[in-house]
């Protein structure tokens, strides 16, 4: 028998929860975005009247607004301290997926400033680990959103069976840390492979090209490749191939933590004017169905949609076309 | 004295993390922890950067004091808090905490204000009594001179700066100096190898009450720097500490006299200054005013000055706060508790 205390302060609502083996004893939420200081206390001081003994406290971790985020992780902490008891945390966006059983879903939570944190499953499983978009972003997601918070049921469910979140998940970088100026943009030469395939195998997990292939596509012609370097180290890269009279865009990558500073803009702006050079009519590229952060680059860039190919990606994985008209 | 209460006090301001325990007026534990390195080189405190920092800290801060104390949170008769002012998100990494802690071992809260506490912590040196006294309470974001009569009810506050802090001042002058961030420590140092008579920057507000204004100081050592071909930067550093240091004593020392209160606290960060404890500890003399300078580890920002506020307010019998009060960015000096 766990008794497990729930927290969740990473949305809008403040949630707690006290949870005996699955059941609910007792939750209670208040719904003020701005409150959760204030709040927290107060309903955690009714639930404990409810039931006083717990055995573990489960923190939602975010990602969330920053300052509410914050209350819950410093307020659930030092209750497991001072009870001497153990706490875990979870991805509150995990939690909330939990309460959804549709094919393709994404989960997301208003992170202000026009932004909002999502993560995509699909499946039943997480297909793609949590990311940004702006608000015109998400209304081009093709599947339903689902915005409710995850409840304390949900919290001490992953709580109970998966594994912690030790740190908070903070998406966004602190507004003081000036954007790294210094990205060089450059061809890739052999000595690169490395940090590429590296990334490579770290981002796409289900299919990433092999070292074989890259050296195939470096020795190659009709082929423009380019690294994106920050601090001596490959952040990012790109491939296009000329084929008749279009470019075909390979890939394009760029590692997580460096997202959202244009370094995926610039490598495209470079292969549009690397395709404009070759004079073919147009660009061409495959993306995943729902892959969310590059879809409004390419659409603003361009790019649409003309055509899908199902399974291309492998069983039930779709891509899309897209191209660009390069005109003259 | 195990029937003195035992509190733990923890402050989360601005960029230390801190939390002190205290048994009655008798010091415990002291431990801090700062984020200032990492807010040096935006030359100034970042709250996004300061929040983080104070949440990551938090419970090593807890334990390591926990430690030095010899004591079990279970021994805690009550539990303080910084709840303003300050930085608002990084006061509410304290107040959770500290609510967490309270809530777990129903235990009472109080969320005390900041400024009190810098001059509550002179009631860890149990050899005199608290009060009465006059108090100058001197940092980065007040300068006030304070008549304390009932340290854990209310203080009056009989004047304070129109304009800048005097610790804004010390840090506004180290960026015109480019020294480095925090500028009080950096002016301190560099002032060492100065005259302090070379230069006479004006003094400000002459009036007969007891505010104070250092704007008119920092545009005339800006304007001295811009007009003079070759600026002796130590003498510079030194002339402008004693211009600040001259208008608080003169002021905080008026008071003793109109009052006829013959003791003095200086307290807050910029209390640390060593000129000014120097020049405070002569004047003092000439003017047969008790000294009382909390030592300076205890005049910047720390938790021992909240645990010290409320082992005053719990010992004075003060109502403890209601889980859920608000923090808030600024707070009148005179409500040394909440609600
Ligand atoms: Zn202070």
């Amino acid at each position: 028998m766990t008794t497990i205390l729930a927290i969740d302060t990473s949305t809008d609502r403040t949630t707690v929860g006290v949870v005996l083996d699955g059941v609910v004893i007792k939750e209670l939420h208040h719904d003020d975005p701005l409150a959760h200081g204030e709040v927290l206390p107060t309903l955690v001081e009714k639930l404990l009247e409810a039931s006083s003994e717990i055995d573990l406290v489960a923190i939602a971790m975010g990602p969330g607004p920053f300052t509410g985020l914050r209350v819950g992780i410093a307020f659930g902490q030092a209750f497991a301290l001072a009870r001497e008891i153990p706490w875990v945390g979870v991805s509150t966006l995990a939690a909330m997926a939990l309460a959804h059983a549709e094919l393709e879903f994404v989960v997301a939570i208003d992170a202000r400033r026009r932004e909002f944190f999502c993560e995509h499953y699909m499946n039943g499983k997480l297909y793609a680990p949590a990311i940004t978009l702006q608000r015109e972003e998400i209304a081009l997601v093709p599947f339903p959103i689902f915005y409710d918070p995850p409840t304390a049921q949900n919290i001490a469910q992953l709580a109970a069976t998966a594994m912690g979140v030790q740190e908070p998940i903070y998406i966004r970088k602190p507004d003081a840390y000036p954007a790294p100026k210094g990205v060089k943009f450059r061809p890739w030469t052999h000595i690169d492979l490395v940090d590429i395939y590296a990334l490579e195998k770290s981002i796409y997990l289900d299919d990433p090209w092999s070292m074989e292939q890259f050296k195939e596509e470096q020795a190659g012609k009709g082929r423009q490749y380019l690294v994106a370097e920050f601090a001596g180290k490959v952040v990012g890269y790109a491939g296009i191939m000329l084929a008749g009279d279009v470019t075909d865009i390979l890939t394009l990558t760029v590692a997580p933590e460096h997202r959202r500073r244009g370094i995926a803009r610039e490598l495209l702006k470079r292969m549009v004017d690397w395709s404009r050079n070759q004079k073919v009519d147009a660009m061409m590229l495959e993306m995943r169905v729902g892959n969310l952060e590059a879809e409004p680059l390419y659409l603003a860039s361009g790019f649409r949609k003309i055509s899908e190919r199902p399974d291309y990606y492998g069983p039930g994985l779709t891509a899309i076309v897209m191209r660009k008209e390069l005109g003259k | 004295m195990s029937n003195q209460p035992l509190v733990l006090g923890i402050e989360t301001s601005c960029d230390e993390t801190a939390v002190g325990i205290v048994r009655g007026r008798t010091l415990l534990a002291n431990v801090i922890a700062s984020s200032v390195e990492e807010h040096a080189r935006f030359g100034g405190v970042v709250p996004e950067i300061a929040s983080r920092a104070h949440l990551e800290a938090m419970p090593t801060v807890i334990k390591q004091a926990l430690l030095e104390a010899k004591v079990s949170l279970r021994d805690l008769d009550a539990i303080g808090v910084t709840a303003g002012p300050g930085l608002i998100g990084a006061l509410l990494v304290g107040t959770s905490a500290a609510h967490g802690l309270a809530l777990a071992l129903n235990k009472p809260i109080y969320g005390v204000n900041h400024l009190s506490s810098h001059l509550a912590v002179d009631a860890l040196d149990e050899s005199r009594p608290l009060q009465p006294a006059i108090g100058l309470l001197v940092s980065g974001g007040h300068s006030s001179i304070i008549q304390v009569t009932d340290m854990a009810r209310g203080v009056k506050v009989l004047g304070a700066t129109i304009d800048d802090a005097a610790g804004e001042a010390f840090d506004k002058i180290a960026r015109i100096l480019e020294l480095d961030f925090p500028g009080g420590p950096a002016i301190d140092r560099l002032a060492l190898s100065g005259n302090p008579t070379a230069i006479d920057f004006p003094r400000g507000l002459q009036s007969s009450d007891y505010n104070f204004s250092f704007s008119g100081l920092k545009t005339a050592v800006a304007r001295y720097l811009k007009q003079t071909p070759a600026p002796h930067r130590a003498d510079i550093a030194a002339s402008f500490q004693e211009a600040i240091v001259d208008v608080l004593l003169t002021k905080a020392l008026r008071a003793t006299a109109e009052t006829g209160i013959d003791s003095l606290i200086i307290a807050g960060g910029v209390a640390a200054n060593s000129r000014l404890r120097a020049e405070a500890a002569r004047r003092c003399a000439l003017a047969k005013v008790e000294l009382r300078t909390p030592p300076p580890l205890l005049c910047t920002d720390n938790g021992a000055m909240v645990a010290a506020m409320t082992s005053l307010a719990l010992s004075a019998g003060v109502a403890s706060s209601k889980p859920g009060f608000p923090t808030l960015s600024t707070v009148p000096l005179d409500q040394p508790t909440w609600a």
